[in-house]
């Protein structure tokens, strides 16, 4: 398994570089509206952060989802790999791994970087308790519903579908979270959501034809 | 290769996927119709008001100086009729929202908030020492120090101790006291308590039983969502006196009017179902009833009362007269709310006397308002939920939530609109909207994405008028088009599932989701539908399943006609012949 | 144990509505070689496919290794060897990566052996597999095939692309690997020869049926091409069954004719020919006559 994940890392290196380098961007920018803005006041950071994090979290994980099904497809990577000692199962689960380590690269230092400002700025009262824990895991549960739309829109030979499908579909997804905003309620429907499009997308790759 | 998942679940994993991606953008052109719907309401749907007031002592109300009586407004902001979930989280999760256990934030150095962990509510502030105002020399003054109290229900005190007890569920009210003194209930112990911050002591009120009828959801300053419904109140005001020759300006209020608006000696509790009490505040008793939130008229009219969770959005405003008496007897001060004055000026003797007060509400999808007066006994005087017009010379009224839906530009397309998102989506979950109508929050109604709680046959749910048959039947007509494509969709997935080899059960299963589904079950049934690529059958000339091995029509065997195979094989190290080319064999040399 | 290592049942495959294999019966048993034939789009490679799980049957069964091909576990993967038609590799990677990958994956390598097949067949390590000839892709595939030491070896015409030379390494390092006792190999090959050199049993498919399987000595035995000269013209009917190709020209008739026994050849007797030559075959010329779509030709 650790062999599949890795493969799979060093396949798609460049989602986790831009995760990185779009972290530690993100981070510039919160830390400057502290500094500018002081942290009282989170909508300040929803906002001028929320939007751009949003734009990278559509289109860089379903990229990524579909980037790593279409590749597979088109260049018979599974099909190589299904004939040595490793099951289709184990395939898509590395594949899966590592679109969620990529998600934790983006989020985590963010999420830190979050806490440690909040820690800093904020007067030692329980301003906004589990503000941060909150809207990060469900901002790393858009962005792994998002992937899973990639998975599902990527298994296809022609460009179009991916591309276009998975957009579209990661367009209508995204703004959930506008219109639920962070709580319990989002994080039902995204976690039954990401465990219907995985159902979904393990039933299509396991019966495929390679 | 073996598909992990059986078919139910694969049907079931699709059909979620399909219900969350098909209901968001419903919910978008919902939210667009009713949005467009609120913000082109005429002017005058947007507002009631009253005049005169009627709560005016008849002395001051008909003095013959006044030029314009009293009167109430409740109007509407179309700002942010319906607001987004994200802004609901972060505007109610401020210091002082609803969902905030930061009750005050200031940064210069003042702060209250509920330590969930240790029970009590914590207040830092800076205590600043008064000056006389004439500087006394040798007077040593106490310089400014911070202060920290932890307050419990069994004290007060500098230091955080077990023994100043737990709260568990505290409601405060919002509207400090210019005296430093804080009122709260919580919900889990059943009492309110009084705190006096400078005396620091903590006044208990009796616990009210567990049958108690008095269901406490907040106190002193009662509203919901201070950004959609405006409440203000004018006094009666007096032309310019003669004395006053030399100033000219508009009419002033016949009595000074102070911002503090409280209910005098008294503090306004609003309860579960809606009924606002009084709270004695020096007793901490209940102290009778002052009124009720008013059920605003909606387009199906339901009960005459509401919650407040059936609200959008909702203000009472309650009135008192204060009177201060000082030492100079001409010095008497009356005036409408609760003035405060500095230490050095106190009156010597206050009376405060309640009047009664407004209550106004915006109903459930924003589209309809109600204002209310009620007096100091809580006898409903006015209510008034509707919309004057002019109409040939006539003056009318309609119900604004109608004029919503008649007076507003271009409102039929938007009300077709909403009505047709409404019914591509599923059935099932329509008619569950009827049931769970009331079920909802009313400021969360807008944002449900499977019941639909404005919907418009969910507002029929809401409809008090008829039997439960009538009123259902009703609301199936609202969605007769939804039924209409869902029985449509249904006949075609049925004569899918037939060419497609379905069995029985199968198809039944899918009849029936997709009647109570409609577009959802339909595309559902499409993407988990066996991708084969049907043949001709040579015996019935229909299309049959290739991985069949009978043709599910007439249940024939198989013949590959394109394929013509030789009639010899050598198989297996005996001589095997096809069973025709044998018998045609024997034949031939037989002749 | 299973005797048989691949066994088929009733296999019937459709693309897209068009029939490839039409109820398909094999059974490969242990320690054999066996050499399966037929045109292109006949099917073979969609057996292999749907063998080793990478394709689903449309209908009927297949397994491997006792286990069903729609349920190959990891475990059972290692220990097959598989060279597919046109060596599908990952091809952006490094052949060294790429064989790092395969080590890593594998439960078992045999590192010499490995080692001796790359330095003999020369495969740089740090070029890309896309920047490799057909040959050495072929090569490389082979090498990874094998180093793992398979108890089965399915071979999808390995040799294509391959140089002679190149060819008879590959069918010595098949003949050394068939020497090694409980080694089955499934071949695939468009040259007949190399099959004819080592297969121990024979399968052909034509229009979507396995109309041969057996061994190949068998096959020779069974499949008689006949010229037959008559007195007079040639009768059009001889009234024989299995008549694999017959033509006709003037007096003399070529036949070819399946399982040939002496009933038959006592039925030819009794049309008096003036003589009968058998004309030997080699197992391409019994594959040509085989999958010759024309059976009966009569000309002159």
């Amino acid at each position: 398994m650790y062999a599949l994940i890795k493969r799979e890392i060093q396949d798609h290196i460049a989602y986790f570089v831009g995760a990185a380098i779009f972290s530690a961007v993100f981070i510039v920018i919160s830390v400057s509206l502290t500094h500018s803005k002081g942290t009282e006041d989170p909508s300040i950071f929803a906002i001028g952060l929320g939007t751009p994090v949003a734009t990278v979290v559509i289109l860089g994980f379903c990229a990524m989802g579909a980037n790593q099904m279409y590749t597979d497809k088109n260049r018979k990577i599974s099909a190589f790999l299904s004939t040595l000692a490793v099951s289709r199962s184990r395939i898509l689960l590395a594949r899966i791994i590592t679109g969620i380590l990529a998600i934790l690269t983006l989020l985590v230092p963010l999420a830190v970087t979050a806490v440690v400002l909040s820690h800093l700025s904020n007067p030692p009262i329980p301003m906004y308790p589990g503000m941060v824990l909150e809207t990060f895991t469900i901002s790393f549960l858009m962005a792994f519903a998002c992937y899973c739309l990639g998975l599902l829109t990527g298994w296809n030979s022609s460009k179009i579908t991916p591309t276009l499908g998975g957009i579209v579909l990661t367009c209508i997804l995204v703004p959930l979270i506008f219109v639920k905003g962070f709580g319990v309620h989002i994080v039902v429907i995204l976690v039954l959501f990401i465990i219907a499009s995985l159902l979904r997308a393990w039933h299509t790759f396991m019966t495929t034809s390679l | 290769m073996k598909p992990l998942i059986n078919y139910p679940v694969k049907v079931f994993a699709t059909g979620f996927v399909v219900l969350v991606l098909l209901s968001l953008p419903l919910l978008w052109i919902r939210s667009a119709c009713e949005t467009s719907l609120i913000e082109g309401m005429p002017r005058g749907a947007g507002y009631v008001s009253i005049t005169p007031s009627r709560l005016v002592p008849p002395e001051l109300e008909n003095d013959p100086n006044v030029v314009s009586h009293s009167s109430v407004y409740g109007g509407r902001y179309t700002r942010e009729p319906l607001s987004l979930g994200i802004a609901d989280y972060f505007r109610t999760r401020k210091p002082g929202g609803r969902r905030s256990n930061v009750y005050l934030f200031e940064s210069k150095g003042n702060w209250m908030y509920f330590d969930k962990k240790s029970g009590l509510i914590v207040h830092y502030y800076v205590d600043v020492p008064i000056l006389p105002p004439i500087p006394q020399p040798g007077r040593i003054n106490r310089p400014m120090q911070s202060v920290q109290l932890y307050i419990g229900p069994e004290g007060v005190s500098e230091t955080q101790d077990k023994t100043l007890g737990r709260f568990i569920d505290p409601i405060i009210n919002r509207r400090f006291d210019g005296e430093r003194k804080l009122t709260l209930y919580d919900k889990k112990l059943r009492r309110f308590f009084k705190i006096d911050f400078n005396q620091r002591t903590i006044i208990k009120g009796p616990k009210l039983k567990k049958d108690d009828p008095h269901k406490p959801v907040q106190i002193g300053k009662l509203s919901k969502n201070t950004f959609l419904l405006n409440l203000s109140w004018q006094p009666p005001k007096i032309k310019a006196t003669d004395e006053d020759k030399n100033e000219k300006g508009p009419p002033k209020p016949i009595i000074p009017t102070d911002d503090n608006r409280d209910a005098g000696p008294y503090l306004l509790v609003l309860d579960k179902s809606g009924r606002i009490d009084l709270l004695d505040k020096e007793t901490l008793e209940f102290a009778g009833t002052a009124g009720r939130l008013p059920a605003p008229q909606t387009y199906f009219p339901s009960k005459d009362y509401v919650t407040p969770r059936d609200l959008l959005d909702y203000q009472v405003l309650p009135l008192a007269l204060t009177t201060q008496f000082f030492k100079d007897p001409e010095m008497v001060r009356v005036a409408f709310g609760d003035p405060s004055y500095s230490p050095e000026r106190s009156p010597f003797k206050v009376e405060r006397k309640y009047l009664g007060m407004f209550a106004a509400s915006v109903s459930r999808n924003g589209t309809a308002m109600a204002l209310a007066v009620f007096d100091e006994k809580g006898r409903e005087i006015k209510i008034y939920s509707k919309l004057t017009k002019q109409q040939r010379g006539r003056t009318t009224s309609v119900r604004s939530s109608k004029a919503v839906f008649f007076e507003t530009p271009w409102a039929p397309v938007f009300t077709i609109g909403k009505s047709l998102a409404e019914n591509l989506h599923p059935p099932i979950l329509s008619v569950a909207s009827y049931f769970t109508a009331s079920a909802f929050e009313a400021a969360s109604g807008h944002r449900a994405l499977f019941f639909l709680p404005n919907s418009f046959i969910a507002m029929k749910g809401r409809d008090y008028r008829g039997n439960f048959a009538e009123r259902f039947i009703s609301g199936l007509w609202l969605i007769l088009p939804s039924i209409i494509l869902a029985i449509w969709l249904a006949c075609r997935v049925s004569k899918d599932a037939v060419v497609f080899g379905l069995s029985e059960n199968a198809r039944l299963y899918w009849i029936i989701g997709t009647i109570a589904f409609g577009l959802t079950a339909y595309i559902a049934y499409r993407l988990t539908r066996l991708k084969i690529t049907l043949v001709t059958c040579q015996n019935c000339g229909k299309m049959r399943r290739p991985d069949m091995a009978k043709c599910h029509r007439c249940k024939s065997d198989w013949h590959v006609p394109e394929l013509i195979p030789p009639a010899w094989r050598v198989l297996n190290g005996t001589e095997q012949v096809p069973e025709d080319s044998a018998a045609d064999a024997e034949e031939t040399v037989a002749e | 144990m299973n005797d048989n290592v691949i066994v088929v049942e009733d296999l019937v495959k459709y693309f897209d509505g068009r029939c490839v294999l039409d109820g398909i019966n094999l059974k490969v048993p242990r320690g054999c070689i066996y050499g399966l034939l037929g045109r292109n789009g006949s099917g073979k490679t969609t057996i292999i496919r749907i063998l080793l799980g990478l394709e689903p049957p449309t209908r009927g069964r297949t397994f491997l290794l006792d286990a069903a091909s729609t349920e190959l576990s990891a475990e059972l993967h290692s220990r097959v060897g598989y060279v597919a038609e046109g060596h599908n590799l990952i091809q952006n990677y490094r052949v060294g990566r790429l064989i790092k990958l395969c080590k890593d994956l594998s439960l078992q390598w045999n590192d010499e052996f490995f080692n001796h097949l790359i330095e003999t067949f020369r495969l740089p390590a740090d070029r890309r597999v896309k920047e490799l000839s057909i040959g050495m892709r072929a090569q490389l595939n082979l090498a990874l095939a094998m180093a793992i030491d398979p108890e089965l070896l399915i071979f999808d015409d390995p040799t294509l692309g391959l140089d002679t030379v190149a060819r008879r390494q590959f069918l010595e390092l098949a003949i050394e690997l068939i020497q090694q006792q409980g080694r089955t190999i499934l071949f695939c090959s468009h040259i007949l020869g190399d099959v004819e050199r080592i297969a121990d049993k024979i399968g052909i498919l034509a229009a979507g049926k396995l109309v041969v399987d057996c061994p190949l000595e068998e096959l020779k035995e069974r499949v008689k091409k006949l010229r037959v000269i008559f007195p007079e013209s040639a009768p059009p009917n001889l009234y024989l069954t299995e008549i694999i190709n017959q033509q006709i020209q003037g007096r003399e008739m070529v036949i070819t004719v399946a399982n040939w026994n002496k009933q038959k050849q006592t039925v030819l007797e009794t049309f008096k020919p003036s003589s009968c030559t058998e004309i030997p075959m080699s197992l391409e010329d019994i594959f040509i006559e085989c999958t010759n779509p024309n059976p009966v030709l009569i000309t002159g």
